[in-house]
């Protein structure tokens, strides 16, 4: 009996943690024949789309302040939306893309334990989506709270983020999707023209130059819904507007070699190519000004 | 006995906890311990590939936008049964290669790439397992300060 009793509570404690760890595991896996690979594997994947649907460049402008040395600011997250207010699926999918960008730049600065009621609007926005189930948020709220195992945090945020736009987009509802991705878009750009605004860089001024390369292809996956209602219309209307900013904004580039050296078990590229912008201090000061517009404008319709 | 019991139930939420804590996926978990201290997680490719030929261009091929004075960390994770290992091939927009996991002329496999990047794009990024071998492998892409 009470062998039992005892292998029944071990029982309990590793159906537990199993059902955490179902999925995936490494030693366990089923090769996929490969001609369905190779048709899987090169054409699906070769469209700029893919390079839009990221969630990282929050990150990487994030990463860019630290670089720089900047100081976290509270004042730049977009504190005004409240998830809990009516709004339609338009303004929802914004928000969503909007504060993914504010909890990865919240992330990246370590200010996780801090994060909990983004993250609360974060889950209220995605349940009222029908996409709750996809954003793990008892594990990043426990891993936020611990303000530990930053990588693990950030994996599963831009993970929890993906799987929402696939389903979304698998659930013929594309256009909250892209919506995502703009909103994550607007913010992380909002984020780099006001530091830059009080904090002028090199290093920063040209990233806000090469978002031209970006933003024509933001504006390609809005196309399809411009004119599916007013809402869409206008946000059309608002990155045709950015974009008419960076038209002349060049982009020049010095060709060369990459230089590798060895070390430990890996491999240093540096990269002796390089990309240069040209845009006039009146350039510069346009785009930001449109950006905070723009950016404000969509957080003020809470 | 009761204590036994006792015990044991203090321990199923602990246990729970540091269970719920980890990423589920046991090579993503290893994958994402090996990119170092100071790397920032910004995006990982799953790559599960069934046998080849060694002869082929890389199967598993996808774009990323790499951005200036940036340096990232190409992190390169293959699961214990895999018969090849997973290796990388990068080439810009114009197809020439910027960098490639595998020594040409040793045939030496490495186990990360740090890629100091000088012009922003979008670049194509190629998987594929040494020899064409069949395998199952992460790609872990992170920022590196």
């Amino acid at each position: 009996m009470k062998g039992r009793v005892i292998l029944s509570v071990v029982f309990a404690v590793v159906s537990v943690s199993a059902c955490r760890n179902n999925p995936g595991k490494a030693g366990e896996f089923v090769l996929a024949d490969s001609d369905s690979l190779s048709a899987f594997s090169s054409s699906d994947l070769m469209t700029n789309e893919d390079v839009i649907r990221s969630f990282s460049a929050p990150l990487e402008t994030a990463n860019l302040f630290q670089v720089m040395g900047e100081p976290f600011t509270q004042e730049y997250l977009a504190s005004s939306i409240d998830a809990n207010r009516l709004g339609g699926s338009f303004e929802k999918a914004l928000w969503l893309g909007i504060l993914g960008a504010d909890l990865g730049y919240m992330n990246v600065y370590g200010k996780t334990g801090t994060s909990m009621d983004l993250l609360a609007s974060i889950k209220k926005l995605a349940e009222d989506l029908r996409v709750g189930q996809f954003f793990d948020f008892e594990t990043i709220k426990r891993l936020s709270l611990n303000n530990s195992r930053l990588d693990s945090l950030l994996y599963l945020s831009i993970d929890s983020y993906n799987k929402i736009d696939k389903y979304l987009r698998e659930d013929n509802r594309s256009q909250l999707s892209s919506l995502m991705i703009i909103g994550a878009w607007i913010e992380a750009q909002y984020f780099a023209t006001q530091v830059m605004k009080t904090s002028p860089d090199d290093l920063l001024r040209d990233r806000i130059g090469e978002q031209k390369l970006f933003l024509a292809d933001l504006i390609k996956l809005a196309e399809p819904y411009c004119n599916s209602d007013d809402q869409f219309g206008q946000l059309c209307k608002d990155l045709r507007d950015i974009f008419s900013k960076y038209e002349t904004v060049k982009i020049t580039y010095t060709q060369g070699e990459p230089v590798k050296s060895e070390k430990d078990d890996g491999l240093l590229i540096t990269q002796t190519e390089s990309s240069r912008v040209e845009m006039t201090d009146q350039q510069l000061g346009e785009i930001i000004d449109i950006m905070g517009m723009v950016r404000n404008k969509l957080i003020s319709r809470n | 006995m009761k204590k036994i019991i006792a015990a044991l139930l203090i321990l199923i939420p602990a246990f729970s906890i540091t269970a719920g804590q980890s990423v589920s996926d046991p090579l993503m978990s290893k994958c994402l311990s090996a990119t170092g201290p100071s790397a920032r997680y910004l995006k990982d490719y799953r790559v599960q590939l069934g046998q080849g030929t060694a002869d082929r261009d890389f199967r598993y091929k996808a774009k990323m936008s790499l951005w200036k004075n940036t340096k990232y960390r190409f992190t390169l994770c293959t699961a214990d049964n895999s018969n090849g290992v997973l290796i990388l091939t990068i080439w810009d927009e114009e197809n020439k290669v910027i960098l490639s996991s595998i020594d040409p002329e040793t045939g030496k496999a490495y186990s990360y790439v740090d890629f100091i990047c000088n012009k922003s794009g979008v670049y194509q990024v190629g998987f594929d397992f040494t020899g064409g071998q069949s395998g199952l492998g992460v790609s872990i892409v992170s920022m590196i300060q």
